[in-house]
């Protein structure tokens, strides 16, 4: 194909991914080395407020932005370095933890609590959804054909779910004495209160994503397997091949594209895992790397954000997600070079 | 398009003689960006009265007002505010003065309403919040309790009421880690005297005074449903309502829940009383909240009019006779229910609780306090290295805001 | 048919691999259909702590309103049937009455005229004939459990909540359609181009999907919110303002997806075998006459599987939808957790609830008309890596 025919057809398509993400990621890139703060000057205030019948009136000092002759605050721009990422990673606080040997003293600095929960509930959720999704693909596929698209439907719900909506059914099934926890209770003689520390929060975070993505990947597997190869299946088992090795030897190399496939997918959403801290009111306990993000550019009620350090932990999060897909890259590019020659 | 239809239906309905009208018609296009709880509901409805007129009541409104309305021409004429979120509207000069509209159309405010900086009136006030003691009356009463006046009283009460096993937990907490949390800590830090920072914008948290409040805090906890970190304002709501707690400190704003026959268990069981003081002669252990309207400076005079009309038809005595229970309205018309007594009695306290200070400041210092609060809350860390959490947290955020050098 | 002998299963793993399918379905639609129970009692049963109280609802019984054993079995029987039409019959009356190439478009207007239909029958015609049929059948019409749809109706006609649902319905068309026809010619493109630059495309849109979208969004807000000031000097005086636009949304979302959309795309492109448009070009036709005369044709399954993921995020979207619209404007998800705000109530929570079954409810339909499709899309090649 003729590069030019080439450029007409991804054109469109690079023209919004470069609008809509490569831009403002450059923007983010950018802000990650500067600060932009408004002048501000500190003036004696006097602030009337109402009492329910009475007004009250302080005088205090307040700081408040400079505005020029237009009436919008001035900003200064200013190149920083690394300093924001200094300030969201603390590093001499690290060392001095190191040096300490204190896990829990790293553990206290927000980045390094998100990061290390962020990791493991990747890295947890991966082989799960995995296994999950493959038993599924070979039961579905083993069960009769009758009840087969019933069980797919059903099977399918948890991942179509609108995200929000999945994580809150789940939540009210725990929360306080919601049914589940009460039928836990019933069952264990014990008072159990599932959001009152940190490990009974992360089962359930986790029982909730892989909850929502294992039919994603059950479904691919099982697309996957309608296309085992009948013939190598059947010599396999003239070979005397037993089922489980039918199952290693033959299938599983065989859908082997599209577990890598699933995996890359879902170490990418798994590391921006942030509904579950929302929808699981976790923050108490634990942050996720995207939640620290969030968090930052939330305006609190006088409308500050903390824009650079957002934007710093935005490309710190990018590059802990590129340093784990390296290897599936590696292979993705092996299979590049091996289809065009 | 319908629901315009039907607002200016409504409208024309109202031209013709209903009780309720509005007093002009209005035919400049006013838009509105608030909060979305009852109150705003009621009093937008109101508004709506008067014809083109469209209300938005949007959860985003923190994030989104400071930027509409700082557009030109601002995307809003109305803004829905408290005394947290207008302070980024008058720190940038988004909103105007508002003496000669209130000289021309406010004749029905009384003075306590008008928010004044530096002599400007800058919002309209409707209504005032605070957190309150609010209690089960049947469980006091069964147990012979005296209504605590002070936080070591409701320790004590709070003891009477476990020992007793009348409910699950004698207490409720609003204590969800975040917001919710760090505001509990400025009522009790507030009513143990501190001050939160310095005329050098410097941090006072880790001073005797939060140190008294974290301590409070914690005896109270033990009171609590054990997942008191994840419980907000709506979940308290609905312990009481549920029957499973006998006290919180409970926004006046929720009072009316307790009474709703659809959803409580407990109607008229529930009253409310003063927000108990931390200290001996101190103020009472809550702030002062108000919520209210401002009007865009980025629009044409002749819109700040219309919308200026259209908001004050929105704050009538008509509106509040409609909705008497759902706030402790400012405006003139509105008659105390049992539950409002506490909030009133926490505002008319003497000393009285402060006003949540509306500063650049305060905001850095309450999202500070609700990230780096749980940490002692689980167990982590202790009280001291907790507030000096706090402080390193605001410093940080204060330098990269421009506060602070 | 028979199984070859060696191909037959043991009892005992056929048991097992039908209680874990058992087991599993029942943790994938309980909560699901627990917050369909509870969106049809009033607050104090939906959040009562006695599982029995919250099915049965006996304060929701209290007040009047409740089911007869006659409504139930009735309801069943409907419920079967719409199914069954839905599953088994849906598909050939497609098949037999869109006209060629527009299939997609035929299964639209199918699965809406079901929908509607669906409705018009159960909530519009089914109730009143109950309600003749309870007053006659003694015991079997007196009610047994508590039910109520008055936060449905709350929620669907005080809130108005089919403005949004209007809304969601501009913006997912909106996705789908451009998302695909941007999508499949990317994805054809990269899929028959074998230079380094397709798969650095590929490289970098998948480092792009990984941007967390919280950083993306926070910086789309002020340039929409100033759009009009910004695009002033280069538009005049119809810049438009961005903020509270769908088709800005749209936009957005469209390129969201992008990076999953021509990855999906082109792996099933790939697996179109390369002769086919090759001898097109032989005959003479160009790129662009290939792709529409050869390739178009046969690239429906895999279209349509991508087509119903980039429906998923449209349809689900949170995050872009309640921060760049408005409320005239806003779409369904956003409408709904705008009932959890700070000062919410237990009623709101119920109709809250109530929303989310209602929203839940086209994506059970979507599932059950294109469950084939989507797994045929999926096999015939759309994600071969």
């Amino acid at each position: 194909m003729k590069f030019r025919t080439f450029a007409m057809f991804v054109g469109p398509s690079i023209f919004l991914m470069i609008l809509f993400i490569a831009a403002p990621l450059a923007t983010v890139f950018l802000q990650s080395f500067q600060i932009t703060q408004p002048v501000v000057e500190t003036q004696q205030v006097e602030t009337c407020t109402p009492g329910f019948l009475e007004q009250t009136c302080v005088t205090e000092t307040k700081t408040v932005p400079v505005l020029d002759e237009f009436g919008n605050p001035v900003t200064t721009t200013e190149w920083v370095g690394f300093l924001s990422y200094q300030r969201v990673l603390q590093l001499d606080r690290v060392g001095a933890a190191l040096a300490a040997g204190s896990w829990q003293q790293i553990m206290a600095i927000d980045f390094w609590k998100a990061l290390r929960f962020t990791l493991t509930f990747t890295l947890l959720t991966l082989p799960l959804i995995l296994v999950v999704g493959l038993g599924l693909a070979v039961a579905v596929n083993n069960a009769a054909k009758a009840i087969r698209g019933q069980i797919i439907f059903v099977s399918l719900l948890p991942f179509i779910i609108t995200p929000v909506i999945g994580s809150l059914s789940i939540y009210w099934l725990f929360v306080g004495d919601g049914i589940l926890t009460a039928g836990l209770e019933w069952w264990l003689e014990r008072d159990i209160a599932m959001f009152a520390q940190a490990w009974t929060i992360e089962v359930l975070m986790l029982f909730y994503r892989v909850w929502h993505v294992a039919p994603f990947a059950f479904v691919i597997f099982y697309a996957g397997l309608q296309t085992v190869n009948q013939d190598t299946l059947e010599s396999a088992i003239i070979d005397g091949a037993s089922r489980w090795d039918r199952l290693r030897y033959v299938v599983i190399p065989h859908l082997m594209p599209l577990i890598i496939f699933v995996s890359l997918i879902h170490l990418m959403d798994a590391y921006r895992v942030f509904e579950e801290v929302v929808g699981f009111r976790s923050q108490a306990h634990v942050i996720s790397l995207q939640w620290l993000t969030y968090d930052f550019l939330e305006p609190d009620d006088a409308g500050n954000r903390a824009i650079s350090r957002a934007s710093a932990s935005a490309m710190l999060t990018m590059i802990g997600i590129v340093i784990l897909l390296i290897p599936l890259l590696r292979r993705t590019w092996r299979d590049h070079k091996g289809s065009s020659h | 398009m319908m629901k315009k239809l039907l607002l200016a239906g409504a409208a024309s309905l109202a031209m013709t003689g209903g009780a309720w009208a509005c007093a002009f018609e209005n035919t400049v296009p006013v838009s509105s960006l608030s909060a979305g709880f009852e109150a705003w509901k009621s009093v937008t409805e109101a508004m709506a009265e008067c014809g083109n007129f469209e209300a938005e009541l949007d959860q985003e409104f923190r994030t989104k007002q400071p930027a509409a309305f700082a557009a030109n021409p601002s995307l809003y004429q109305i803004g829905g505010v408290s005394n947290g979120t207008v302070t980024p509207l008058i720190n940038e000069g988004t909103i105007r003065p508002l003496d000669d509209l209130v000289a021309a159309y406010g004749e029905n405010l009384s003075p306590n309403q008008l928010i004044r900086v530096d002599g400007q009136i800058m919002a309209v006030a409707m209504m005032v919040n605070t957190q309150h003691l609010m209690y089960r009356q049947d469980i006091f009463d069964e147990l012979g309790l005296a209504v605590p006046t002070t936080w070591d009283e409701v320790i004590t009460v709070a003891e009477a009421i476990q020992g007793a096993g009348v409910v699950d937990y004698p207490l409720g907490g609003t204590m969800k880690s975040g917001w919710n949390l760090a505001q509990d800590f400025n009522n009790m830090f507030l009513g143990f005297g501190g001050q939160f920072v310095g005329d050098d914008s410097m941090p006072m948290i880790n001073t005797e005074a939060g140190m008294k409040a974290l301590d409070m805090m914690q005896r109270l906890t033990a009171f609590m449903d054990p997942e008191y970190l994840v419980s907000d304002s709506t979940y308290v709501q609905q312990q009481f309502q549920q029957g499973k707690i006998a006290m919180a400190n409970l926004w006046a704003s929720r009072g009316g829940a307790m009474d709703n026959e659809a959803e409580s268990q407990v109607v008229g069981l529930v009253n409310a009383a003063a927000a108990p003081l931390a200290m001996e002669g101190g103020a009472p252990a809550t702030t002062l909240w108000w919520d209210g309207i401002v009007i865009a400076k980025n629009i044409t005079d002749e819109e700040a009019e219309a919308a200026f009309r259209v908001a004050m038809e929105g704050l009538d005595t008509e509106m509040v006779q409609g909705a008497n229970d759902e706030a402790i309205w400012l405006i003139s018309g509105y008659e105390p229910n049992r539950l409002a007594a506490g909030a009133i009695a926490t505002a008319t306290a003497s000393p009285p609780p402060a006003s949540y200070p509306s500063t650049s400041q305060m905001g850095l210092m309450h999202t500070a306090l609700g990230n780096e609060l749980p940490a002692f809350f689980t167990g982590e860390r202790g009280a001291e290295d907790t507030l000096a959490a706090i402080e390193e947290a605001y410093i940080t955020a204060a330098k990269e805001a421009g506060i602070l050098e | 048919m028979s199984t070859p002998k060696a191909l037959r299963q043991p009892f005992s793993l056929r048991l097992g691999s039908a209680a874990f399918l058992i087991f599993w379905c029942l943790i994938a639609a309980f909560p699901i259909f627990w917050i369909g129970v509870m969106s049809f009692k009033v607050p104090v049963d939906a959040f009562a702590p006695n599982p029995f109280d919250v099915v049965f609802g006996p304060e929701t019984r209290a007040r009047g309103k409740g089911l007869s054993i006659l409504d139930i079995v009735l309801g069943l029987v409907v419920l079967w049937f719409a199914a069954r039409v839905a599953m088994r019959n849906l598909s050939p009356l497609v098949a037999k009455y869109s006209p060629f190439g527009v299939v997609a478009l035929g299964w639209i207007a199918a699965s809406l005229a079901f929908g509607v239909g669906f409705v018009i029958v159960f909530f519009g015609i089914l109730p009143p004939i109950l309600g003749v049929l309870n007053g006659i059948a003694g015991p079997l019409g007196a009610p047994i459990i508590g039910l109520t749809t008055e936060h449905y109706q709350a929620v669907w006609f005080e809130n108005e909540f089919w403005r949004n649902f209007v809304n969601s319905l501009i913006v997912t068309t909106g996705v789908v359609t451009v998302s695909l026809t941007v999508g499949t010619l990317a994805g054809y493109g990269l899929a028959r181009s074998g230079s380094n630059i397709a798969f650095w495309i590929l490289i970098i849109a998948l480092i792009f999907r990984a941007l967390p979208h919280s950083v993306l969004v926070a910086g789309y807000l002020p340039v929409f919110v100033n759009s009009a000031e910004i695009l002033r000097p280069i538009l005049g005086e119809a810049a438009p303002t961005l903020y509270g636009q769908p088709l800005a949304v749209i936009a957005v979302l469209v390129s969201i997806n992008q990076p999953f959309t021509i990855w999906m795309l082109r792996s099933f492109f790939q697996s179109i075998p390369v002769d086919l448009d090759e001898s097109a070009r032989v005959d003479g036709c160009t790129h662009f006459q290939a792709f529409r005369w050869v390739i178009m044709p046969v690239m429906w399954p895999g279209v349509i599987t991508t087509g119903l993921f980039s429906f998923l995020l449209a349809y689900n979207d949170f995050l872009v939808t309640s921060l760049l619209l408005d409320a005239q404007n806003q779409t369904m998800v956003p409408g709904i957790v705008g009932y959890f705000n700070r000062e919410t109530t237990t009623t709101d929570q119920v109709e809250a609830v109530a929303a989310a079954v209602s929203i839940t409810a086209p994506l059970f339909l979507l599932v059950m008309v294109f469950q084939r499709q989507i797994v045929s899309g999926l096999t015939a090649g759309a994600v071969k890596g």
